[in-house]
């Protein structure tokens, strides 16, 4: 790693004129828990890093209203944790943080770098894409906005401009839905994922009105897992239906092999942890 | 607290008492200092540039563009090398290993080049710029193919000519065997032949990192009239030996310095970057360092691979007759301390157990990969692994209890170990009992049912200790009393500073926390043959107790010489100021062991005396699978470990806890994934080492007080032995859970979830 410019603008508007989309070597830091693995594994080699550590304070915080939860895209994962709004508002995201990666890192990771990192074994993107978020991005050309789903376009790839930035992320309240995020690891416990499932569903009892089913870490993105969805839909939950549903979503995955397990192996732990998650879910047990 | 400050007041009483460790504040307040951290005035850095083949005739290396980066001292390659050290090929037992790679790369990751420069980060962007050609070669990577493999990874093998059982290999070609270890008792075909009941399996063990959390680090600097090198090594004294060689110079020109480790785990043994930040401080005329990233690791030193087949016999009474051991090392591109890995453990290859005919073969082969070497336990675990799971299933099999049938074989006070020494303060049965005790072993257990199912396995092991090797040590009695301990063992996480400063308070009477124990330096510390296979606290603990009692009877003979009574208790001081005439002179007293031993006959490997102490084990575990997708959890582990008297309980409770948790990282999923040779998860972003979150529910650690009668204090080591028995323990644990028996480490959950499916008869397909 040789020395590199290092830019500390004051304000969101500020670090998107320093960013340039035609520089590949020119990018954006926040937390930097995952930038300064690549640079030190050689990957990365930047030439100017834009931190956003300076920016505006209101993009570092929590705000409740009704209809859910606005984050800064900088607040840290050890924020959202330990806030007590979270909590009311999206308890499946209190209760993921604890299995997230490890104490350190998440003191210093924020939600936006975790998203717009585009790695598929993050364990929040798919808990947020589960509960319907959407982000505020901005750009030179002003603001936009965006369901979170549509945000992810590939391994490591997402559909953000290279001098747009994600500004705010909103999630809307849980509210009586229920909800559970199942963390696998085939390495130790605070390995990255080998799968990742969040479930968020509208039920009543067992009877399911609607189901979210997010599968990540296995798959080259974070991935809603329609087919699944639709087993779910209007179904009184059973043995019987979760079957299908994790036979759904094992057989729609596009699963990929690494160090953590083979696709078959993956395709099995799929179809175990969907079930397991919608039952989670249905019983109240949030997370795993 | 109180405690242990009621236990200080109590002096005479040093041995036995949990001594907080001597060096536990200066490490934990940041004081304490590493090499990796350690900064010389006028230092360069270097960084190094590594193949990307497996096996290959270098064909050139363009360092043009390294050399043009501002700021570059120095681009280096082997030429520039063999001009100030002439025969540039080191190692404790082969003097196999190039400074960089000369003429030919041996494994992907081995240092071709290394650039020089007084910022690192400008060494390593240049580094960057450095390209090689390489003729690629054909390459071996298993063990067992290298036996017979018509690849040769070196042309001809270069014994160091320290070892006497290497020397049939000079000039060896045409082989990847760097040792031929054998042991032969009794008749095993005949007896084999004639069993009721035969077995044989075959085991394997993968290719895991020792993974110190300081990575190796070593400053030499050279000058016309000495060299000093600081280095993280746990052997000074070998390092010495080793550089002076090189030199050809005398050893007294030669100075090592070694402060406290971050770990080693055997991975800092012998001579790892020494020779390397020589050469470049003797090209430079300027101090060097160098020192590894975590990510180099991966190509620095690794655990030995290893394929066990083993074979029994058993008579109709369910008595082992005869065993045949056939152990496969994989060595990786250079021998390293593989050899003695390969014979040191191969004499306790056929385990605890009596067994009139046994035939051992064990095998150290060179491979296409990174370098193994010792790792907690020199071989003895990969050993244990295979004959445990053996036993087992032979008992399985039998339809006998797993207990009675060990019991029925089992190696007892007395008898003869294999090696024909008879076996003495080695509580084999013992410890296996005290297992047992604590798992409620008689009682009724709980299967489990549905998805999870439970399951209980143990098992029981005995290592010999290297032997034989010598340690030196000197106590120095200053003039107003206080006491320095000059030695050798490097204190590395273990707390042997702490033990040896408690001996020498034991012996001279005052405590522990008073003795100065001296940085470990060659110009001052005495000689010791490395801080390794658990071997300190008996050999260097004699050392230091003979050193401690010289000075007590010199002491007394001062006290003689000024007059004082017999049994006089005048202050030390005051006999220092009644001998000179002022608080003046030193009392030296100094110490030396080395113990008895009978080389074994050639031939057969057989001797009456082939060890010093024995180290025993054993462990216990209980585990719950999930039939759903092969996850284990260990709800209970239970290590016992013969050690000896424990001269400090508290840290050997934590060498127990620590050495049972690094072998469960190796049993459960810690794993070198390689691809052709290269790495495909070389970084702690991809290899996992257990974690607070990994560790069993319950984990019991006991220390089985045996006093070792010819120990110091009755003591013996304890650093490796508690890595003894987890794997099988486990893998037993798996069998009784589900019915499944894994023959191959890690027992990650794709692995247990496949033999669940295959036993099923629906085998889960490939990829």
């Amino acid at each position: 790693m040789i020395p590199f410019d290092l830019a500390e603008p004051k304000s969101l508007s500020e670090a998107i004129k320093l960013l340039d989309p035609d520089d590949a070597t020119v990018r954006p830091i926040a937390g930097g828990t995952a930038l300064m693995l690549m640079m030190k594994a050689g990957v990365f080699r930047p030439q100017k890093l834009v931190s956003l550590r300076k920016i505006e304070s209101k993009y570092s915080g929590i705000v409740a209203s009704h209809d859910g939860l606005r984050i800064g895209a900088m607040t840290t994962l050890g924020v959202i944790e330990r806030s007590a709004e979270v909590r009311k508002h999206a308890p499946v995201i209190t209760r993921t943080m604890i299995t997230l990666s490890n104490v350190r890192v998440r003191n210093v990771a924020t939600v936006g770098g975790a998203l717009a990192h585009g790695d598929p074994h993050m364990d929040l993107p798919p808990v947020l894409m589960a509960l319907g978020a959407t982000i505020t991005i901005v750009g030179p050309k002003g603001e936009r906005s965006l369901a979170l789903e549509d945000l992810f376009s590939g391994y490591y790839e997402t559909t953000l401009e290279k001098n747009e930035l994600i500004a705010e992320v909103h999630v809307p309240s849980q509210g009586p839905k229920k909800a559970a995020y199942m963390k696998v690891t085939t390495g130790s416990a605070d390995d990255w994922p080998a799968l990742g499932v969040a479930v968020v569903m509208e039920a009543d009892g067992k009877a399911i009105k609607s189901a979210r089913v997010v599968v990540s870490a296995a798959t080259t993105k974070a991935t809603r897992m329609k087919s699944a969805e639709a087993a779910l839909a209007g179904k009184t939950v059973d043995d019987k239906v979760l079957a299908q549903a994790g036979d759904a979503a094992a057989e729609d995955a596009e699963i990929l092999a690494d160090v953590r397990g083979s696709v078959p192996y993956k395709r099995e732990l799929i179809r175990v942890y969907v079930r397991r998650a919608v039952r989670a879910a249905i019983d109240g047990q949030g997370a795993h | 607290m109180a405690k242990i400050t009621q236990d200080a007041a109590k002096v005479g009483a040093q041995v036995g008492r949990s001594v907080p460790r001597l060096e536990g504040r200066d490490k934990v307040t940041g004081r304490a200092e590493y090499t990796h951290t350690m900064r010389v005035p006028g230092m360069l850095h270097a960084k190094l540039f590594r193949s990307t083949v497996a096996h290959g005739r270098i064909k050139s290396v363009d360092t043009s563009a390294a050399k043009k980066v501002p700021g570059v001292v120095a681009v280096i390659t082997i030429d520039d090398v063999r001009k100030v050290i002439p025969d540039p090929y080191y190692g404790p037992a082969f003097h196999d290993q190039p400074i960089l790679a000369d003429g030919k790369v041996r494994f992907v990751g081995e240092p071709v080049a290394a650039v020089l420069s007084f910022d690192p980060h400008i060494a390593d962007e240049a580094v960057q710029l450095i390209t090689a050609e390489y003729e690629e070669l054909p390459a071996v990577f298993d063990e067992v193919d290298a036996l017979t493999s018509k690849v040769y990874v070196h042309d001809v093998l270069k014994p160091a000519g320290t070892f006497a059982d290497l020397k049939h290999l000079k000039n060896a070609k045409d082989t990847n065997m760097a040792l031929d270890y054998r042991l032969r008792r009794g008749d095993f075909d005949k007896a084999y032949a004639a069993a009721a009941h035969k077995f044989e399996h075959e085991f394997k063990t993968q290719k895991v990192l020792h993974l110190p959390f300081e990575p190796h680090a070593t400053i030499a600097d050279y000058k016309d009239t000495g060299v000093t090198l600081h280095t993280a090594s746990q052997g000074p004294s070998f390092v010495r030996t080793e550089i002076a060689r090189l030199l050809g110079w005398q050893e007294n020109k030669v100075r090592i310095k070694v402060p406290y480790l971050g770990s080693g785990y055997g991975g800092k043994l012998y001579i790892k970057l020494e020779a390397l930040a020589l050469a470049l401080s003797m090209i430079a005329r300027r101090p060097v360092k160098v020192a590894l990233t975590f990510e180099e690791l991966f190509y620095q030193i690794t655990k030995h691979p290893c394929t066990f087949r083993i074979k029994s016999g058993v008579d109709k009474d369910g008595k082992i007759v005869a065993r045949k051991c056939e152990v496969y090392w994989n060595g990786g591109a250079y021998a390293d301390i593989g050899p003695r890995v390969t014979q040191k453990s191969g004499l306790t290859a056929s385990g605890p157990y009596d067994i009139d005919n046994v035939w051992i073969d064990s095998y150290a082969l060179y491979t296409n990969v990174t370098p193994s070497g010792a790792l907690r336990g020199f071989g003895v675990p990969q050993l244990v692994w295979a004959y445990e799971s053996h036993t087992d299933m032979m008992a399985r099999e039998l339809k006998l209890d797993p207990v009675e049938f060990r019991r029925k074989n089992i190696m007892r006070e007395g008898g003869e170990h294999t090696t024909t020494h008879i076996l003495k303060d080695a509580a084999c049965e013992k410890a296996m009992d005290t297992v047992l005790e604590r798992m409620n072993w008689s009682k009724p257990f709980d299967k489990g049912k549905g998805v999870i199912r439970r399951g209980r396995g143990f098992g029981v092991a005995i290592k010999a200790v290297i032997t034989p090797t010598t340690s030196v040590a000197i106590v120095n009695v200053s003039a107003d009393g206080s006491v320095a301990l000059y030695c050798g063992t490097v204190d590395m996480g273990q707390g042997s500073d702490t033990a040896m400063a408690q001996m020498v308070g034991e012996v001279l009477n005052i405590q522990a926390e008073s003795v100065r124990v001296v940085q470990r330096d060659t110009d001052v510390t005495p000689y010791d043959m490395g801080t390794l296979g658990s071997r300190s606290l008996f050999h260097m603990g004699h050392a230091v107790k003979r050193a401690a009692e010289d000075a007590r009877e010199k002491l007394k003979a001062l006290a003689r010489e000024v007059g004082e009574p017999e049994g006089s208790n005048i202050p030390i001081r005051e006999l220092f100021v009644k001998r000179y005439g002022m608080q003046a002179g030193n009392v030296i007293g100094s110490g030396i062991f080395k113990p008895d031993y009978i080389p074994p006959a050639p031939g057969t490997g057989l001797s009456k005396n082939v060890t010093a102490f024995w180290m025993v084990s054993s462990a216990g575990a209980e585990v719950s699978v999930d039939t759903e997708t092969g996850h284990v959890k260990i709800d209970k582990l239970v290590n016992v470990v013969d050690c000896g008297k424990p001269i400090n309980p508290r840290i050997v409770e934590t060498q127990i806890s620590g050495g049972a948790t690094m072998q469960l990282g190796f049993t459960m999923f810690e794993k070198m994934h390689l691809d052709g040779g290269q790495v495909t998860n070389a970084s702690l972003a991809d290899y996992k080492i257990p974690g607070f979150h990994d560790t069993p529910t319950v984990m019991e650690n006991v220390a089985l007080e045996v006093f070792q009668s010819n120990g110091p204090f009755g003591a013996k080591g304890v650093g490796e032995v508690a890595t003894f028995c987890v794997s099988p323990a486990i893998a037993n644990a798996i069998d009784d859970a589900v019915g499944v028996r894994l023959t191959e480490l890690p027992l990650n959950p794709e692995a247990v979830y496949r033999a669940i499916r295959a036993k099923a008869g629906k085998p889960l397909e490939d990829e």
